[in-house]
């Protein structure tokens, strides 16, 4: 079954076919958007995000490959009405809001009386009613993010494409911006979003793509990239001296709070949370200390029974989590060698 | 139909300054010729106006809309606009209806200008109302061949080359060579060069049933290769 966005071995290069110039955007790019999820595209600059939305939208022609969007193929002009799309950098006529949003509303093939409530409410979405009759050359660099969205959302799209919607808004209305995301998921809509703030998509993409040098590099849920299930994390308490025996068992030095390990080696911190700065490592752990071990799934049952032997009492075991950023770096460094 | 309409609004409304200067000049050079209201103008002066009008109209016209592509493009209004269900056909319909209708204003200011100039020369004024579609019609052809040139020439370039396929071969008709009729262009600037207000004047119909015919193509040419342009790429 067709995907509501669909590249099927995508390329696409800039510049003339004999030209010593001539760039690899992308390459034998392929990927489907599920109705309903919101997926995050990431990728360093050049990475190709953008292009990959330019052809889509139809601003540019693949220059191998195809793809759809809606079960058309890409460029369909009629198949946009259905489509909301916020660019980068976006570049607003200067116009009053709400005429502009009438402007931009006219070319989706709205009618005019569903129009004008569909002006009220995507400017109470954005929270920019007051600015309603204002040039929106006059609002700040935000708010001009936020009149993109509604434009983008003028609509009432099923399929919004957004491409670094949040890049120029301060943290209060980059947390709106996140809850109208969600607000528009839950009402249906399927949401492409390019962005770099990591920690943003991780809060609320069901899924991700990592594109390095105009390849996938990676494709999967948000959660089980975040989730290593390879290793676990065991915290504990109340293990007598239990950094010194405990790094012993592991053949780890007691005092070293991160080690780099290889895989078959489990990690050891020492979280000396209640310690007295005064009093070594090893004696604050003898009171009040607490223990978080990183170790392999094939030793997790050797740390725990050890821990158990010590008279340490666990307080939790949890698969390791990883952020969004440590996943994208391991991905886009492995691709350029860093 | 409407989202033409619009776009063409929009595209009037961004020039409105820029125009607004250009009708005071167009008002300024009437009341020149007039001798400032002063004095009864000598009808040269008044067909010099009319004729020199007309032929401004045509490269004021070609300026405008051979720009109209790279603005957009370089200002990147285009991504929202060609992001919602318009086809670049209708976009580019919409920047040559706009650039007609300015024109039609400019050829309607400047007409009231000649008839208030013919007026105090006791002159009859007949013979602007029917040069009036004629300088629209010719500069409709100016306006779709200058954007026709924009999807794929630079627009100073798009522009210059407008003006040359107008203007060569009625300097050459002028230098009793013969010049290449079949050109855009040619049989309109061949009569506004012979305009004047007596009777011997009189249009040739059949040139703005050619021009209407010839915008079409130029269109449908535009349209083809502007089908095909990254529109996302950066312009130089």
């Amino acid at each position: 079954m067709p995907g509501i966005l669909d590249y099927t071995h995508v390329t696409k290069d800039y510049g003339l076919p004999w030209s010593r110039r001539r760039v690899r955007a992308l390459d034998s790019f392929s990927l489907s958007l599920e109705r309903g999820e919101i997926f995050g595209f990431l990728g360093p600059n050049g990475a190709g995000k953008t292009t990959a939305i330019h052809l889509a939208l139809g601003f540019m022609r693949p220059s191998a490959g195809a793809g759809q969007m809606l079960g058309r193929p890409f460029g369909d002009a009629k198949t946009r009405a259905r489509v909301g799309f916020l660019a980068e950098n976006v570049a607003l006529y200067h116009l009053p809001a709400k005429k502009l949003l009438r402007f931009y509303g006219t070319l989706s093939r709205i009618r005019p009386e569903r129009l004008r409530l569909r002006c009220r409410e995507v400017l109470q979405q954005v929270e920019l009613e007051a600015e309603a009759d204002r040039n929106v050359e006059r609002l700040s660099r935000g708010m001009q993010q936020r009149i993109g969205l509604a434009q983008a959302l003028i609509s009432d799209p099923e399929l919004l494409i957004l491409d670094e919607p949040t890049s120029a808004l301060d943290p209060v209305a980059r947390v709106a911006m996140r809850e109208l995301l969600l607000e528009s998921n839950r009402a249906g809509k399927t949401i492409f979003i390019s962005s770099h703030l990591l920690s943003e998509i991780e809060l609320i993409c069901h899924r991700v793509a990592i594109l390095s040098r105009g390849r996938l590099m990676k494709l999967s849920r948000t959660d089980d990239l975040l989730v290593r299930h390879d290793r676990y994390e065991i915290v504990a308490r109340g293990v007598p001296a239990g950094s010194f025996e405990l790094a012993r068992h592991f053949g780890m030095p007691p005092a070293v709070s991160q080690v780099s390990i290889a895989d078959a080696t489990p990690q050891l911190r020492v979280l000396p949370l209640d310690a007295n700065p005064s009093a070594s490592s090893g004696q604050a752990l003898g009171r009040n200390g607490r223990v978080q071990v990183t170790v392999s799934a094939a030793s997790q049952r050797d740390a725990l029974e050890k821990i158990w032997a010590l008279g340490g009492q666990v307080l939790s075991v949890n698969p390791v989590r990883r952020t969004l950023e440590e996943v994208f770096l391991e991905h886009t460094n492995k691709e350029t060698g860093a | 139909m409407k989202a033409i309409t619009m776009m063409a609004a929009n595209f009037l409304r961004q020039r409105r300054w820029p125009v607004l200067l250009l009708f005071a000049w167009i008002l300024a050079t009437a009341a020149l010729a007039g001798n400032f209201g002063r004095g009864r103008p000598a009808e040269a002066d008044i067909v010099f106006h009319a004729q020199h009008q007309a032929i401004y109209i045509c490269i004021f016209s070609a300026f405008l809309a051979a720009d109209a592509l790279h603005t957009e493009r370089k200002s990147r209004r285009i991504l929202l606009l060609l992001a919602k269900a318009v086809s670049r056909a209708e976009y580019l319909l919409a920047v040559l209806a706009g650039t007609v209708v300015l024109a039609a204003a400019y050829a309607l200011l400047s007409a009231l200008c000649s008839i208030w100039l013919s007026a105090r020369t006791m002159l009859p004024s007949a013979g602007i109302w029917q040069l009036l579609p004629m300088v629209v019609a010719a500069a409709m052809v100016a306006a779709s061949l200058a954007v026709f040139l924009s999807t794929f020439l630079n627009p100073y370039f798009a522009t210059a080359c407008t003006l040359a396929i107008f203007g060569a071969p009625t300097l050459l008709h002028a230098q009793r060579h013969a010049g290449w009729v079949w050109l855009p262009g040619f049989p309109f600037l061949v009569q506004f060069l012979r305009f004047s207000f007596r009777a011997e004047w009189s249009p040739n119909w059949m040139s703005v049933l050619a021009a209407v015919v010839e915008s079409a193509l130029f269109w449908l040419l535009a349209t083809a290769i502007f089908e095909r342009r990254d529109i996302a790429v950066p312009v130089e």
